[in-house]
């Protein structure tokens, strides 16, 4: 199987803070991947670097095949890579359906000219683009209803949904989530998680998801990786993930890991 | 399974474009007038100290201006565009106390000095209270709620305001005040002849006046004033702090909106000070000078790096060295447009300024 | 009910103030305004295609409205025209009273009975109605002996401007402090062209195409350098070059370039230095002939082409994936980037076109006074179009049109004339300590300062908020910095 992206120590200082550190981190073609690791482990940052939002202090990124490093974020958009954001980054005075319409923009053709003179390739794919926002509305599960409702006044986990929508209008090979459910209720998290899979499963887009909720990311993940302050300190499958002594440390503290050991052992005894 | 498809990546000059512009820019308005005034320079020496000279007494109350703009930028982000105005409103106000005092060249200096540091300390008690009151009623209410762009559209609007009031202001020809005003409104106002005007440099071709000593010496004693209160003081470590963290400082119990306030009312005085060392240096003051004053000095601020006290003294000097230096050796014409073309170019390429740190960048 | 009442109220209050301070047979005019905006400040009736209800709804109206225009045209005609030593003219005072129930009832009606209308109806009905109104005002202010177009066409230029503005800060969010530079930048283009400066006479119709496409070259070349700065600071660049263009349109008369110690250019005059230039051509037409600075007709109708042209085209930008991008840039522009804009170009494009309608305006300008001068183009311009686009509400076509109007009515019709009344009243008053306060400049800034800290704290999305979005201001200043 192919990997869609690879990195190669990949590094971003500020300042004096590495928030991330020297990662090699592969996704592979068609997988649903987890980025997992505690609070300021560098995620985000991670992502911010693959989008183009930052460059890299050190390292290499690869997307099929082409170097992702010093590309504008819009480039990588462009490039199949699509994204949302940890903390909901719509457009808040527009539409659900504009939102959508925006993300589509790197994939719509109309220029200045035949915009003033509305040719009717331009009238076309206007129409055309808007008939698609609805269907990405509806396949995200957004109430038709709502769709011409200014984004900000939707309920937190439509936000969340038309997030998704308007990255997978971008027409992206690789979706990147940034904890999709993070603030969502069990049930919420349950179609979301549903939501991430059909994605995958119907549409052939491959996955990197950062997420907290353990639960949703044994479930639904076919490889995990883990950062720790910036480190990568563990990458496989989740059930081996789940024994991990590095990464529970990593995740209760020392103690906790140290106990947990011991729980292992005299259970083993 | 979708197979990759590798997409096309354009990028665009554009970015080379605009840097294209600012090289050209900077050369027709900078290198080739910067080589010619190196020339004359050079061929005249006694020119060129006498122009440094001036540079400095401009470079004072241009500082003194600058903190304005510096105190309030530090804090809250906001390019106070009223500040300049403010400097005017402290020429008319102080212009106005020494009518009423009918100070005149005739008055013996040991009733003048006293009254020039009263008048001095009334006029900056002026500008600070005003430049609180504008920001408890307008900027205060726009703190959060609004953005960055609400607060400085209403510092213009305020701007204009006092413009106004500086006009309107002309218009008041009480008796007491002795006719200071003239009897034209909107006419630029004289001052009084009060500072000495001895060249304390006669016989050398080099001017420096007794009343350039003046300023400038009024000026330091303000700015190390600032700075001493600033840095050693409780409230002043209080500014500092909030300027650094606004809600670490809250969390800390410091009082951010009185704090906020002492930033308004330092450079309100500060502002204050200028506009009378300014009316009395060049014996007059017009409703409108706060414009380019304004401009002068955010620029001084924004060279020095804004939000740091000791970078806009700096700037302050530098932008009056160069607008001296560019007066004689450019021309008047074209000072305005030298000192905004350093602006853009300093806000272009070096935001953070000559002595700002690069966590003034982080929005 | 409450606001049936209070459109009235703005209606009869707008019908007073013209009345009052305009005298003459202005009164009508004021009538026809107050029914117009009484009109369009009536709430849509529900249900919809109740025309009884709506017309019944518009007599009410319109009868409060037409009480206080009344009102203003007889305090007019009987307390204030005779100290001010026109005599009382009973004819003319009743043909006022009559005129301004006539115009401003049946108006005030037609436009509550469209207000019922459906939606795309109401559209067009609007659209009617406001294009009768603009195509007949020629001739009812010929009629009326109101001599205001001489007033109206630069009001129409600076709309167009305000029109402009709003693409720029409106649209994209980018607070633009200079842009009455490309107005001069324009006008200077088409003058340069069209004019024995350079000995280049071209006509009108082409020459305001050159000062269309120099300014949006210059709308890009001052652009790009203020591409990578947050909100305040582009502002401020946007300042800073806005005040370097005039200053370099009065000094570049006498330029003189040596190569080494060749001479390429001695004294030569680009700009015309500060007697600007002069004469610049004025457009002809087959039938009208030559446009003449005595027949305002034919320059109302070009301005008004031009604006209407304008609009269409803007509203089909702003209707398409570029002015959803202009949108989303506004909103946040790291997300704008991550979803694929190249907010680069985007934002040029928002710097260019706006410039080329600047562009346009002064080129019509040029023309129309038949001359040009450095100075007629700083920051005061520039705020003042700030002020029209922000009143109206940012972002939005109708609003920014309603706001230019208020704006430059206000300054160049209201004060001058409550000025001249006030003046008049001051001297049969005998007071001779405020003879010379001048209400028309010496409260100017005060309006558009006030106006924009008002709107600012207290209605920061306009008068009349944006249809697609009631935008606050543009609040997107990016979390994460590019480095
Ligand atoms: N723009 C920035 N400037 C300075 N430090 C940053 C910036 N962005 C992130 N960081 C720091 O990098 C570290 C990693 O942050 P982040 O990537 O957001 O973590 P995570 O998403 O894993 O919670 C944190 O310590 C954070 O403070
Ligand atoms: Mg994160």
């Amino acid at each position: 199987m192919t990997n869609i992206l690879e990195t190669c120590g990949v590094t971003k200082q500020f300042g004096g803070l590495t928030a991330v550190n020297d990662v090699n981190f592969n996704v592979r073609q068609g997988s649903i991947t987890s980025l997992i690791g505690p609070n300021g482990a560098g995620k985000t940052t991670f992502f911010n670097m693959i989008t183009g939002l930052y460059v890299p202090t050190a390292g290499t990124i690869t997307f099929a095949g082409q170097s992702l490093v010093g590309l504008k974020p819009h480039d990588v958009t462009a490039a199949g890579i699509g994204r949302t954001f940890q903390n909901i980054r719509l457009f808040a005075n527009m539409t659900a359906v504009e939102n959508v319409m925006v993300g589509m923009h790197t994939r719509m053709r109309a220029g200045v000219l035949g915009i003033l003179a509305n040719v009717a390739g331009v009238r076309r794919e206007e129409a055309a683009s808007r008939q698609k926002a609805h269907e990405l509305l509806d396949y995200v599960g957004l109430d038709a209803q709502r769709a011409d409702d200014v984004s900000k006044n939707l309920p937190y986990g439509d936000q969340r949904r038309l997030e998704i929508a308007r990255a997978l209008a971008t027409d992206p090979q690789l979706l990147l989530l940034d904890e999709p459910t993070a603030g969502m209720n069990p049930q919420e998290t349950a179609e979301l998680t549903q939501l991430i899979r059909r994605i995958r499963d119907e549409r052939g887009i491959t996955i990197l998801l950062i997420e907290h909720d353990m639960k949703l990311v044994m479930d639904i993940s076919e490889a995990i990786t883990v950062l720790d302050r910036g480190t990568k300190i563990a990458e496989g499958l989740p059930s081996d993930i789940r024994s991990n002594e590095q990464v529970i440390e990593a995740y209760l503290g020392r103690g906790a890991a140290a106990m947990a050991q011991k729980q292992a052992q005299q259970g083993g005894a | 399974m979708a197979t990759l498809r590798p997409r096309a990546i354009r990028t665009m000059p554009w970015r080379l474009l605009g840097q294209i512009a600012v090289a050209i820019f900077c050369l027709l308005f900078l290198a080739i007038p910067f080589v010619e005034m190196v020339k004359s320079m050079i061929a005249d020496p006694q020119l060129l100290a006498r122009q440094l000279l001036i540079g400095v007494t401009n470079g004072a109350y241009i500082a003194l201006i600058a903190l304005g703009y510096t105190l309030v930028y530090g804090i809250v982000e906001l390019i106070n565009f009223a500040h300049g105005d403010l400097y005017m409103l402290g020429a008319f106000f102080s212009l106005s106390l020494i009518g009423t005092f009918s100070l005149t060249t005739e008055t013996p200096w040991v009733v003048r000095a006293p009254i020039l540091i009263v008048v001095l300390i009334a006029t900056m008690g002026f500008t600070a209270g005003l430049n609180m009151l504008v920001d408890r009623w307008a900027y205060r209410r726009l703190r959060g709620v609004g953005s960055r762009m609400a607060s400085l559209i209403s510092a213009i609007g305020i701007s204009f305001v006092f413009q106004n009031l500086g006009l309107l202001w002309g218009y008041l020809r009480f008796p007491f005040m002795h006719g200071v005003m003239g009897s034209n409104a909107v006419a630029p106002k004289s001052f009084p002849a009060l500072l000495p005007s001895v060249n304390l440099f006669a016989g050398t071709g080099v001017r420096f006046g007794a009343k350039d000593l003046i300023v400038v010496g009024v000026s330091v004693v303000l700015l190390i004033g600032l700075y001493l209160f600033v840095s050693k003081t409780r409230l002043g470590k209080a500014m500092r702090a909030t300027a650094q963290d606004r809600d670490a400082a809250a969390l800390m119990g410091i009082d951010v909106n009185r704090t906020i306030s002492l930033a308004f009312v330092l450079g309100g005085a500060l502002a204050g000070a200028s506009g009378m060392l300014v009316g009395l240096y060049n014996g007059t003051a017009v409703f409108d000078m706060g414009f380019t004053a304004g401009l002068r000095s955010f620029t001084a601020a924004v060279l020095g790096g804004i939000g740091n006290i000791v970078g806009a003294m700096l700037g302050g000097l530098l932008i009056g060295i160069i607008s001296a230096l560019s007066d004689q050796y450019i021309s008047t014409k074209w000072t305005n447009a030298v000192v905004f073309g350093i602006l853009v170019i300093i806000l272009v390429f070096r935001p953070t300024g000559l002595l700002g740190d690069d966590t003034v960048q982080k929005a | 009910m409450n606001t049936r009442i209070r459109s009235s109220l703005i209606g009869g209050v707008f019908g007073f103030a013209i009345a009052l301070i305009s005298g003459g047979f202005a009164g009508i005019l004021a009538g026809l305004v107050a029914g117009l905006i009484n009109g369009f400040s009536v709430p849509q009736a529900e249900p919809l295609n109740n025309r009884a209800g709506a017309v019944r709804q518009g007599l009410v109206a319109s009868l409060i409205a037409s009480v206080l225009t009344i009102l203003g045209i007889v305090i007019r005609s009987v307390l204030i025209d005779p100290v001010i030593g026109t005599p009382l003219n009973i004819a003319s005072l009743l043909i006022s009273m009559i005129g301004a129930l006539i115009l401003g009832i049946p108006v005030c009606v037609i436009m509550c009975v469209i207000r019922t209308e459906p939606p795309a109806r109401e559209r067009i009905g609007l659209a009617i109605v406001i294009g009768i109104v603009l195509v007949t005002y020629p001739w009812l202010d010929q009629f009326l002996n109101l001599r205001f177009m001489n007033e109206v066409i630069p009001v129409l230029v600076f709309i167009l401007m305000a029109l402009g503005l709003n693409i720029v800060v409106g649209y994209a969010g980018l607070l633009d402090l200079g842009y009455a530079a490309f107005f001069a930048i324009g006008a200077y283009a088409a003058g340069m062209v069209s004019s024995p400066h350079f000995g280049i006479s071209l006509s009108f119709w082409l020459a305001i195409w050159v000062a269309a496409a120099v300014a949006a070259l210059f709308g890009v070349i001052l652009g790009s350098p203020t591409l990578p700065l947050r909100g305040d600071y582009l502002a401020i660049v946007t300042l800073g070059f806005g005040e370097i263009v005039p200053i370099a349109i009065k000094n570049l008369d006498k330029v003189t370039i040596h190569i080494w110690n060749y001479p390429l250019l001695v004294n030569f005059d680009i700009t015309g230095g500060t007697k600007g230039i002069n004469p610049i051509n004025r457009p002809w037409l087959p039938v009208i002939g030559e446009f003449s600075p005595s027949a305002p007709t034919p320059w109302y109708f070009l301005i008004l082409g031009i604006m209407l042209i304008s609009i269409f085209f803007i509203s089909r930008l702003r209707n398409s994936r570029l002015g959803r991008a202009w949108t989303a840039l506004r909103e946040d522009e790291l997300a704008a980037g991550a979803m694929g804009i190249n907010t680069v170009n985007v934002k040029l494009l928002a710097f260019a076109i706006g410039a080329t309608v600047s562009g346009l305006a002064g080129a019509f300008y040029g023309s129309y006074i038949s001359a040009i001068f450095p100075e007629s183009f700083r920051f005061d311009v520039s705020v003042m179009l700030l002020c029209m686009v922000i009143l109206g509400g940012l972002g939005n076509m109708s609003g920014v049109i309603l706001g230019g109007i208020i704006i430059q009515f206000a300054d160049r019709l209201f004060l001058p004339q409550f000025s001249t009344v006030v003046q008049k009243l001051i001297v049969a008053s005998g007071n001779v300590s405020l003879r010379e306060v001048n209400f028309a400049s010496d409260f100017r800034l005060l309006l558009f300062g006030l106006t924009l800290v008002l709107m600012m704290i207290l209605r920061p999305q306009g008068l009349v908020p944006s249809g697609r979005a009631a935008r606050v201001m543009p609040t997107a200043d990016a979390e994460v910095s590019h480095d």
